[in-house]
């Protein structure tokens, strides 16, 4: 206690120096006076008392400066006084501490702002209700490893056999027309759905059994932004209907704000009520959440689902050959297409801050040499070394966290920018901002980079020799040799880094460039795609449903400007569904394992208006319909697996997309990359919409057009609303929806490229100091050497040998080290190795060049020294 | 120099709180007087040992100050002993005899032991 209080009463003693000290003094002079008056009255004359008094109570001084150090507490008054000092060099030379400052920052912002993103997109938890015990569980396709969608009779099965889990369920998306023909995301979901993210309606409440079974009545239950955008708030929800596949539903509940699962859902609905859910093993339509029992490991879980996997496989071989679980926590699947690329992303702009301090550290030391006097002064009247390096890196730790403000509020901005450019389905991505992590973050790599950039500058400060440095003037380096190594190696690793910046950056442009040029089997130009969604829910309302497209198609091409219209059920880019197919015979089990088919559903005119060559055979054309034989038109991939040498016209066709009518092959089409640019074309099954109507409710009718094609969308909405005021529908272009399927490779090729044009400016900049450095220092040198005949050719071949040196050697151990990082990239590439040598030459090309006009400028100041003033200074 | 010990700091603190307990508020002169004569001038006190003592025992709550006027009118800060500081005293005290009880009774040189 006692230790306590005279401790809190130090701290504060560390404040209101003045009064105390004139107290002090005031004290100890009246003590003075006191033994002075004892002492005359003792007898002695005044002079004589005064001596005595002094002589018996000792020094003054000394005495204060005890007195102050039991008053305060040296320590922290220490740091007070090197903050003070501090802030006042770093006032004093503001220019430099605002470049310094700035340089920081932009790394700091850079930084931040990336770990922003990571931290929304990667590392904070999910805004669920203990989010790591929620998984997905997918078909696990043991050939090549693929997890896909999972069919009814397989989740029954795991639902029914597994006991690692609280709950189960199953789920699909599908859209659905919210009051004024607008989308909205709908999803169905059975009845274990809510429990697995253990969320309530807040209002209302869940499915009853009367709702939610096979054949029941169903009724719907809406997000909280739904009801607050639609019917004014949740109180009012309730009673409320909604529109859902034709059919007019009750909502019964409103659930938690926030909820949305999967992605922005608004209306979710019972599976398997009035909407069928598919029998067959081999159609796979569905994906499966669960939730972890208490205490399992998804490695628990994962073990009991393959034991249940291979159990099915053994009891269906027909349709689970090669099919089993996987398990997989539903953060690390929402994630997985990106986690590789953000984390490329955050080392890549760490490597840019790390370039930023190399360059700091140099911009430091230059500063510590003409500091040299000063710190020898210091050490000449007694600071010790530890003191000396306190204060400097006091000195490096307030730059940093004024580096660091600076940089959150760049980072801010900098997020906001990052969110621009990413990809628009990067998951969570909305929820990037400056949290506390991210302030800490910040503080922590603030502080990292300041502790490199004083680390160089201590050890020189620490080396100086104190005798030398006193007698020599300012304008030569002392110390000399250490600092000089030093910034040498700082160039060198600079160079090193902006290697494998660059390489990074060049591999993913060269992989960009390739992607935009792979032959897509279609063309792209002028189609405007609508996307519109039919209400059906059986039989004949899908009937219904193919004729509006009949209907609006027919109407399209009296449009002007309108070259040709088709529909499909997924445009190139997406996939809708894929399955299992027969040819000429259906075995008589239906679950039967079979050569896998990309489905799609199409109208005529569709392959022309894509410009998809017809190789063979005819395209659909308006007689194909329910009441026809089925036709099938088959791309190449397809007609090579499974016709290999023969003519696929004229063979039978089975698949279970909806129904398992037999389809006589008529065409063959040209291959489509069906999953965009960076995979080869699977086979695919096209199949004629209006003899497939339930599959066919959601198309995009697709309008290759003799002008700017978006243009057309006002007249094409109108005829819609003229067919049906209950449809929604909404565009884009065939052109944007590429531009967003390579949306993720064209931000990671962007960022890098942004990151390693920064390294090698950064690079440039950090050649360019030391080369002029080195310049400065070798003035002499270089005139004596022109007074001795050297020709100006000789001295820039001198200063360039030099710079030569440091770059051949920063070029070689950055290459060794891109060689190693750049395996990291080799799942994102594409079309390009991750050896590239063409990439490689061209990067060591580029800094050479970059690295030769940096030692350029220098040099040629070099040349120009007139050897008089030289040896005038000697 | 002349002969005369320095003090050491704890007894010096223990000194402190009896003068102030004998003579009641002091200032800083009139402590270090007392504290030597009472030694009978073989204790040396100055400032550089009585100020920071003084300090520490204010800060530690065992004596208070204020500034006051001196017999002969000079402004002088006075001293005062707390009644956390008398405690104090009474146990330092008692301390203190225990210790030069058990060194007078080692340094007995003999048979005494008890």
């Amino acid at each position: 206690m006692r230790r306590l209080r005279a401790w809190l009463l130090r701290l504060a003693g560390v404040f209101g120096k003045g009064r105390r000290e004139r107290e002090l003094a005031e004290e100890m002079q009246s003590h003075l006076q006191m033994h002075i008056d004892d002492n005359v009255r003792a007898g002695m004359n005044g002079e004589e008392a005064r001596r005595q008094a002094l002589i018996k109570l000792g020094g003054v001084e000394a005495t204060k400066e005890i007195y102050r150090e039991r008053r305060g507490l040296p320590v922290l008054e220490t740091f007070l006084q090197d903050l003070r000092f501090g802030a006042r060099m770093l006032w004093k030379n503001r220019g430099f501490t605002a470049v310094v400052v700035l340089l920081m920052a932009l790394g700091i912002g850079a930084n931040t702002a990336m770990f922003s993103v990571v931290n929304a997109v990667l590392l904070k938890p999910l805004a669920y209700n203990d989010p790591d015990r929620i998984v997905t569980l997918a078909s696990l396709w043991t050939k090549d490893g693929d997890h896909g969608q999972v069919s009814a009779p397989d989740f029954h099965d795991w639902h029914d056999q597994s006991t690692a889990f609280e709950a189960m369920a199953y789920w699909d998306t599908s859209v659905t027309a919210g009051p004024a023909a607008g989308y909205v995301h709908a999803t169905h979901v059975t009845p274990e759905f809510f429990r697995v993210f253990r969320v309530e309606p807040i209002v209302g409440r869940e499915f009853a059994t009367e709702e939610a079974k096979p054949g029941g009545t169903g009724a719907v239950m809406i997000s909280s932004a739904y009801s607050a955008s639609h019917f004014g708030g949740n109180s009012n929800a309730l009673g409320h209907t909604a529109r859902m596949a034709g059919r007019t539903l009750d909502v019964v509940g409103v659930l938690p704000p926030g909820f949305g699962f999967p992605d922005k859902t608004d209306i979710w609905y019972p599976a398997n009520s009035f909407e069928p859910e598919t029998e067959s093993r081999s159609a796979h339509n569905y994906l499966v959440v669960g939730r972890l029992k208490q205490g399992v490991t998804p490695e628990q879980a994962q073990t009991q689902m393959t034991a249940i996997g291979t159990r099915l496989t053994e009891k269906y071989p027909d349709s689970n050959q090669g099919k089993n679980v996987a398990v997989t926590r539903v953060r690390d699947e929402m994630v997985s297409n990106f986690r590789l690329t953000v984390w490329v992303m955050l080392a890549a702009v760490g490597v840019v801050l790390l370039i930023a301090c190399a360059n700091l550290a140099n911009m430091l030391l230059a500063k510590a040499v003409a500091r040299t006097r000063e710190i020898a002064i210091r050490a000449a009247v007694g600071a010790s070394r530890g003191r000396i390096v306190r204060q400097l890196a006091t000195e490096s730790i307030l730059m940093a966290l004024l580096a660091g403000a600076v940089g959150v509020l760049l980072a801010l901005w900098g997020s906001r920018v990052l969110m621009a450019l990413a990809p628009a389905d990067m998951p969570r991505l909305s929820e990037t901002g400056i949290d506390a992590s991210v302030l800490l973050f910040a503080f922590g790599i603030s502080l990292l980079a300041s502790l490199l950039c004083a680390l160089a500058r201590a050890l020189q400060a620490l080396r100086v020799d104190l005798n030398k440095s006193l007698k020599q003037g300012t304008s030569r380096s002392v110390g000399g040799s250490v600092a000089d190594r030093m910034r040498s190696a700082l160039v060198v690793a600079e160079i090193a880094l902006s290697v494998v910046l660059l390489a990074g950056a060049g591999l993913l442009m060269k992989s960009f460039l390739a992607l935009q040029n792979v032959a897509l089997g279609f063309r792209s130009e002028r189609v405007l795609v609508m996307s519109a969604s039919v209400p059906a829910s059986d039989l004949n309302s899908a009937r219904h449903a193919t004729r509006f497209y009949k209907e609006l198609l027919a109407d399209v091409e009296t449009l002007p400007g309108v070259l040709s219209a088709g529909a499909t059920m997924a445009p190139p880019g997406h996939t809708a569904s894929d399955g299992g197919y027969w040819i000429n015979f259906l075995p008589k089990e239906l679950n039967v394992s079979a050569p896998q088919a990309v489905f799609s559903v199409v109208a005529p005119g569709t392959f022309a208006t894509l410009g998809i060559p017809l190789k063979r055979g005819r395209d659909f054309n308006d007689g194909d319909t329910y009441d026809t034989p089925f036709a099938a038109v088959v791309n190449e991939a397809l007609a090579k697996a499974a016709f290999p040498g023969k003519d696929p016209i004229g063979h039978s066709l089975y698949c279970g997309l909806d129904s398992m009518n037999p389809m006589k092959i008529v065409g063959v089409v040209g291959d489509v990359r069906q999953h965009g640019p960076a995979q080869p074309p699977s086979p695919e099954i096209y199949m004629a919409f209006q003899q497939h109507p339930l599959p066919a409710t959601d198309l995009s009718v697709l309008v290759r057009t003799s002008f700017e094609p978006s243009a057309l969308s006002e007249a094409l909405r109108g005829k819609v609303h003229k067919l049906s005021a209950d449809v929604p529908v909404k565009f884009t272009t065939m052109e944007a929806s590429l531009t967003e399927n390579v949306a993720g490779p064209r931000f990671r090729t962007l960022l890098l490229g942004i990151f390693a044009g920064l390294a090698v400016c950064l690079a440039m900049a950090g050649v360019y100091g030391v080369m002029s450095y080195v310049v400065g220092q070798r003035a002499n040198e270089i005139g004596l050497r022109m007074a001795l005949g050297a020709n100006p050719g000789d001295v820039l071949r001198l200063v360039l040998r030099q710079a030569a040196v440091l770059t051949g050697t920063g070029l070689v151990i950055g290459l060794a080290g891109a060689a190693g990082v750049t395996q990291l990239l080799t799942s994102v590439l594409f079309g390009v190795k991750a050896t590239d040598p063409l990439t490689y030459v061209a990067v060591v090309a580029l800094l050479a060049l970059v690295a030769l006009v940096a030692s350029y400028i220098p040099a040629r100041r070099a040349m120009r020294f007139d050897p008089m003033v030289a040896l005038r200074y000697e | 120099m002349s002969g005369k010990a320095d003090v050491w700091q704890g007894t010096l603190a223990l000194m402190v709180l009896k003068t102030l307990d004998t003579l009641g508020p002091l200032h800083g002169y009139g402590i270090a007087r007392r504290i030597e004569q009472t030694s009978g001038d073989l204790l040396a006190v100055n400032y550089g040992t009585l100020y920071p003592a003084l300090l520490k025992l204010e800060q530690e709550g065992y004596i208070s100050s204020e500034w006051g006027v001196s017999d002969n009118n000079r402004k002088a800060k006075y001293y005062k002993l707390t009644r956390a500081g008398r405690k104090q005293l009474d146990r330092e005290a008692r301390d203190w005899e225990q210790t030069t009880a058990i060194l007078a009774r080692f340094l007995a040189r003999g048979e005494g032991q008890s």
